[in-house]
């Protein structure tokens, strides 16, 4: 599945770089390659781009430079607590 | 005394690491620097005189790999490859070890003198990470020296090292990078083929084919040239195959994924990190500053208060600073015998130069402001929160960190729109800053809008301005790219740094900077503006004029009017002549001539010199004003500037708000018109601009002005 298609807490790895030359050359360089572990971590207010975190770093792309990254689903940790607990669940309006 | 040996260093690394922070320790130099990515666009040098060498640094724009990306990232690499200096220093985040180190891998394989400067050591410490530098420096082959910037350690290690390089008395191993066996096979073979051209003799051949192999536009046409390049080429093509069917990706993938196989080895033998079980500070920031609801909230409110602060914290200043040029005036002008000379001091210097001087606090104010978000690290989060409005507009969420900066200057901002990849994107962006209301606007809002709106109104109606600037310049930016420089849009990939607090020295410092640098405008630039406009409007002398004064004087002392009547009538018919001078004048000839143009607008000629003279540099208008308007009153000194305007029949509340508009809007300083110059490369299009913002800046002050008419 594609990066963009991710949702909001998800994590996975990077199976394959696809996007256009000058992009994907950047994002490789970025330390996005094959095997990568990713969490997704949030989305613009307005819904793009995206915010993702890896190997202790913050990475912000568009939704559609997302389309062009492939990953595999990893499954959620079992005792894996949203990164900040109670914080993050007070200012997730969304899910109440 | 002996001649100094002389060693050139390069700063190289990635961006944000630190570079430019080390240049201006290392060198006492002030280069900008910014908690974001990308904001060193230009090189820089500096020079230290260490143990009898003289070591000439070079600060360089920081660049995520040794394949250029974006326009400023090939300056870099340019300068590694031709200017060859004698030792790179690979300055590294060491908080952020793993993208770091994968620069120095490809540092490597250039064979170059390389130096790792480990930075952020500070961070490294709290962090508790603790990284194995001997080890380490076995694995990269060249040494490790720890730095902090910002605590200044490590800097005579860093120097030692770098002249112990120079000098051979430590040598860099230059440890090989070994690749999978398909890149090293086809690396090995291109390199053969590659040393038999003769014109390319010198170069690294190795490196040269790994560049091909990673599709590198710059080495490739390079060797396009030869022909040689009709067997590189089929090589090429042999290895992509082979490395589809053995590791089922690209070369250029492949690649890359060896470095990081090596930096990660390296990583696990020689890194101890603490295991990050809780959220950090940063995390808890971002929770709320990039929270989806509370987002974009969040940046209004920041923007919102960074002109509030420089109103309303500024006010009482500048009112203090007011009143000691209006005493300086009063108690100057009786102690001038000379008309001549009380004219150029009160009426020129002092009401031209002090009435720019005056907002010194609140251009501080600002910069200090602006500073403090490029220096926590909102900056990057703000174009994060931003882009898809930007996008929009066809812009981009880089454009934004321009743009916040063109709120300072619209100089520095046109420079940094080099981190824009695409020419159209840039050209769009350029474009926009100078709709930015730069700080040197700030001093005419600042006296319109305290002069004529009570003050609780009066930072609202700022804000109101600098938001129709950023309107004005959003729906420019979207006519052109939606018209002329139509263009696939940018791609947007963008690190967040962590978040870090601005030091309590570099905010003063920076504070001190600003005030210097203003007031030496108002010494230089402006001094100079206001003496033109002193002279311009008192000369040509009419002798007729000369004569009815004399002649109206004779008349009223004649007259039988008592005492108190006949000097109110001489402060009249004085006044009178003063003004009619002033038309007379040079100023007054040119003003009359470009009145027609601006009546509709609610300017009468005088506003219209000053909107000329403002082309020099905004304050200027504001310096002109003061000049023009304080000739001919009786009461100039008394009440500064503001008392002079409220008092004037040429003013009102609707020409106030017009003029603010306008010169919100029109022509940029002639400096500005040059930068833009220089980054689109031709006139034309300038010119173009500059007929385009005129017509923008009445209209739209045409329209304020009716609107407040009516609404009065
Ligand atoms: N804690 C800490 N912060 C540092 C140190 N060196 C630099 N910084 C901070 O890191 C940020 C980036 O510094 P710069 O010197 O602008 O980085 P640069 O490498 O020149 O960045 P570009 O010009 O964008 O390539 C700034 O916020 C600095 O204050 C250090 O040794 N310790
Ligand atoms: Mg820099």
């Amino acid at each position: 599945m594609k990066l963009s298609e991710l949702k909001e807490g998800d994590r996975a790895e990077v199976t394959s770089v696809g996007a256009e030359a000058p992009v994907r050359r950047r994002l490789m360089d970025m330390g996005l390659i094959r095997g990568t572990e990713l969490e997704v971590l949030r989305f613009a207010p307005l819904g793009d781009p995206i915010e993702i975190g890896y190997k202790g770093l913050l990475l912000t792309m568009r939704l559609k430079e997302a389309e062009g990254i492939t990953v595999k689903k990893l499954p959620v940790l079992e005792n894996q607590e949203p990164a900040g607990g109670t914080l993050s669940r007070i200012l997730n309006f969304r899910r109440g | 005394m002996a001649a100094m040996k002389e060693i050139r260093v390069a700063l190289t690394g990635n961006p944000n690491a630190g570079k430019s922070s080390l240049f201006n320790v290392l060198t006492g130099s002030h280069q900008r620097v910014g908690n974001f990515p990308g904001v060193t666009i230009e090189k820089h040098e500096g020079y230290i005189d260490y143990k009898d060498v003289r070591i000439t640094v070079v600060d360089l724009p920081g660049t995520y790999s040794l394949t250029p990306y974006s326009p400023e990232e090939i300056v870099t690499r340019r300068y590694i490859i031709d200017e060859k200096p004698d030792v790179v220093v690979n300055v590294i985040d060491g908080t952020n070890l793993e993208r770091n180190l994968l620069l120095t891998a490809q540092l490597m394989e250039m064979e170059v003198e390389l130096l790792v400067a480990l930075n952020m050591i500070d961070e490294v410490e709290d962090k508790g990470i603790s990284i194995d530098t001997d080890q380490l420096e076995k694995l990269l082959g060249c040494h490790i020296v720890p730095t902090s910037a910002r605590r200044k350690q490590g800097l005579d290690d860093l120097l030692d090292h770098i002249v112990s390089i120079s000098d051979g008395h430590i040598e860099v191993r230059k440890n090989k990078m070994t690749f999978s066996p398909v890149i090293e096979a086809a690396a090995g073979k291109i390199s053969e083929l590659l040393g038999r051209e003769r014109e390319l003799e010198s170069a690294n051949h190795r490196w040269m084919a790994i560049k091909l192999l990673e599709s590198d536009r710059e080495v490739y046409s390079r060797v396009k040239q030869y022909p040689v390049w009709v067997k590189v080429e089929l090589a090429l093509q042999e290895a992509i195959m082979e490395c589809q069917r053995l590791n089922s990706t690209d070369p250029e993938a492949l690649i890359t994924e060896d470095r990081y196989a090596f930096v990660r080895g390296a990583m696990q033998e020689c890194v101890r990190q603490p295991r990050a079980s809780r959220a950090s500070v940063s995390d808890y920031i971002d929770m709320v500053v990039l929270n989806r609801v509370l987002g974009l909230p969040v940046f209004f409110v920041v923007v919102w208060a960074i002109f509030q602060l420089t109103f309303t914290l500024g006010a009482p200043l500048m009112e203090g600073l007011a009143f000691l040029f209006s005493l300086l005036a009063r108690s100057l002008g009786p102690m001038l015998p000379n008309a001549l000379l009380r004219s150029i001091l009160v009426d020129g210097v002092i009401a031209g130069v002090g009435s720019v001087v005056v907002y010194l606090p609140n251009i501080v104010l600002l910069f200090i402001g602006l500073s403090f978000l490029e220096a926590s690290g909102y900056m990057a989060r703000a174009a994060f929160v931003i882009d898809k409005v930007m996008h929009r507009f066809g812009l981009h969420g880089k454009s934004f960190i321009p743009m916040v900066t063109g709120f300072g200057c619209s100089i520095p901002a046109i420079m940094a729109t080099r981190t824009l990849k695409s020419r159209s994107d840039r050209l769009a962006t350029i474009m926009t800053i100078p709709f930015m209301s730069c700080g040197a606007k700030l001093p005419v809002y600042v006296l319109l809008a305290g002069a004529f709106f009570p003050p609780a109104m009066a930072a609202n109606v700022m804000f109101g301005i600098y938001f129709l600037g950023i309107v004005v310049g959003l729906w420019t930016a979207w006519m052109l790219k939606s018209t002329v420089l139509k263009s696939d849009s940018e791609p947007f990939v963008m690190e967040l740094p962590p978040y870090r607090w601005p030091t309590f020295a570099s905010v003063v410092f920076q504070a001190r900077m600003k005030a210097l640098m203003y007031l030496k405008k108002a010494g230089t630039l402006i001094l100079l503006a206001v003496m033109a406009i002193w002279a311009a409007s008192n000369f040509p002398h009419s002798r007729d004029l000369d004569a009815r004064l004399e002649r109206e004087k004779m008349r009223i002392e004649a007259s039988a009017d008592s005492p108190a009547l006949k000097s109110a009538e001489l402060l009249r018919v004085n006044s009178k002549a003063q003004a009619d001078q002033l038309e007379y004048s040079v100023a007054g000839r040119i003003g009359k001539i470009i009145e027609p143009l601006i009546r509709p607008i609610g300017f009468d000629w005088r506003i219209g010199i000053s909107l000329v003279t403002g082309v020099v540099s905004k304050e200027v208008v504001v310096s002109t004003l003061g000049t023009i308007f304080s000739i001919g009153r009786s009461d100039s000194a008394a009440g500064g500037l503001t008392s002079i305007l409220r008092s004037d029949p040429g003013f009102s509340m609707a020409t106030a708000l017009s003029l603010m508009v306008f010169v919100l809007l029109y022509i940029p300083c002639i400096a500005t018109l040059g930068v833009m110059k220089k980054e689109i490369g031709s006139w034309r299009p300038v010119l173009l601009y500059t007929g385009y913002v005129l017509a923008i800046a009445w209209s739209a002050s045409f329209i304020t002005y009716r609107i407040a008419l009516l609404i009065r």
